[in-house]
């Protein structure tokens, strides 16, 4: 069975753009979500081998989602990967303390996002 | 020797595919854009997530009057913006035409003296109905590349519909000729 990743993003445009880069350039599944609270809730549901979730969002931010899906057992081990428009150090080390595994920066480049799901979920 | 060509050609190839995915992200959130207002927040989206900037001002040209309106802006108070400034009399007349205009970082001793900024012209029906200035990029973007300007260029084709709806016709046609610049 292929792997699911859990895209979580509210804009339409970067939820579209990392729905076609998984389903396109990689074998894995994709579900979405488009904030933080519907991300948890999915993240219960689905059960994703991983979780690639924006930051900024309205309702519930990645950070805070990320926390609560850290605390909850059905969650707590899933890899969590942030994405966001913000490259500061302060605000990195916030995604970190929230219990991400990993931080990238927007704009997102294809390729790299691509090595960075295989790193975890292999090909 | 092969094995590293065929490396190269095999990111290259994937970069390509990677750009055409985001070019077709990019249009059709343009496209299906459901309201001036969406199409707005869309073209918000497509140069946040794709351009790597958060500053960024509309610019309608009044063909009229010769001048430009603010449209919309985020991130900047676009009405401080002294566009045709910004540009340059060269720049004004390149983006006018329809050609879009970037400016590149000056440098000094010091170090940087001006940011990298891009003039995109929105066009309908041949001219330049208005103009998006992207005016300054997020830390970790340093510069625009050559996928960029096709983003650009599609955003330069696309935009001018869904942003201002049925009066894009009469912006471009019953407003008269080309604007002096």
């Amino acid at each position: 069975m292929s792997k699911k990743i859990l895209v979580v993003d509210d804009s339409k445009t970067a939820l579209m753009m990392e729905r076609e880069i998984v389903e396109r350039r990689t074998s894995y599944q994709c579900v979405t979500a488009s904030d933080g609270q519907e991300a948890i809730e999915k993240a219960q549901q689905e059960q994703p081998d991983l979780v690639l979730m924006d930051v900024v969002m309205p309702r519930m931010n990645g950070f805070e989602a990320c926390k609560r899906m850290r605390q909850q057992p059905s969650t707590r081990e899933i890899p969590i990967v942030l994405v966001t428009t913000r490259g500061e150090e302060s605000y990195m080390e916030a995604g970190f303390q929230s219990g991400c595994n990993d931080y990238i920066t927007k704009p997102v480049d294809g390729a790299e996002l691509v090595a960075l799901l295989q790193s975890y979920l292999g090909e | 020797m092969n094995g590293d060509k065929n490396v190269v050609s095999g990111t290259k190839s994937s970069r390509a595919g990677m750009n055409d995915l985001r070019l077709e992200a990019a249009r059709k959130r343009l496209t299906e854009s459901r309201s001036q207002e969406d199409a707005i927040e869309g073209l918000r989206e497509i140069v946040a997530n794709f351009l790597g900037s958060e500053e960024i001002g509309l610019f309608k040209v009044e063909r009229r009057s010769a001048t430009f309106r603010v449209y919309w802006s985020f991130g900047i108070d676009a009405d401080d913006h002294d566009l045709p400034r910004a540009l340059g009399e060269t720049g004004l007349q390149r983006v006018m035409r329809g050609e879009c205009h970037v400016v590149l970082p000056g440098r000094d001793r010091s170090g940087p003296v001006s940011k990298v900024q891009a003039f995109i012209p929105i066009r309908f029906a041949n001219q330049t109905v208005a103009i998006l200035a992207i005016l300054r990029l997020l830390p970790q973007k340093v510069a625009f590349d050559r996928t960029d300007m096709e983003l650009f260029k599609l955003i330069s084709e696309e935009a001018a519909k869904p942003l201002f709806g049925a009066s894009v016709h009469a912006m471009s046609v019953l407003e008269g000729p080309g604007m002096r610049v």
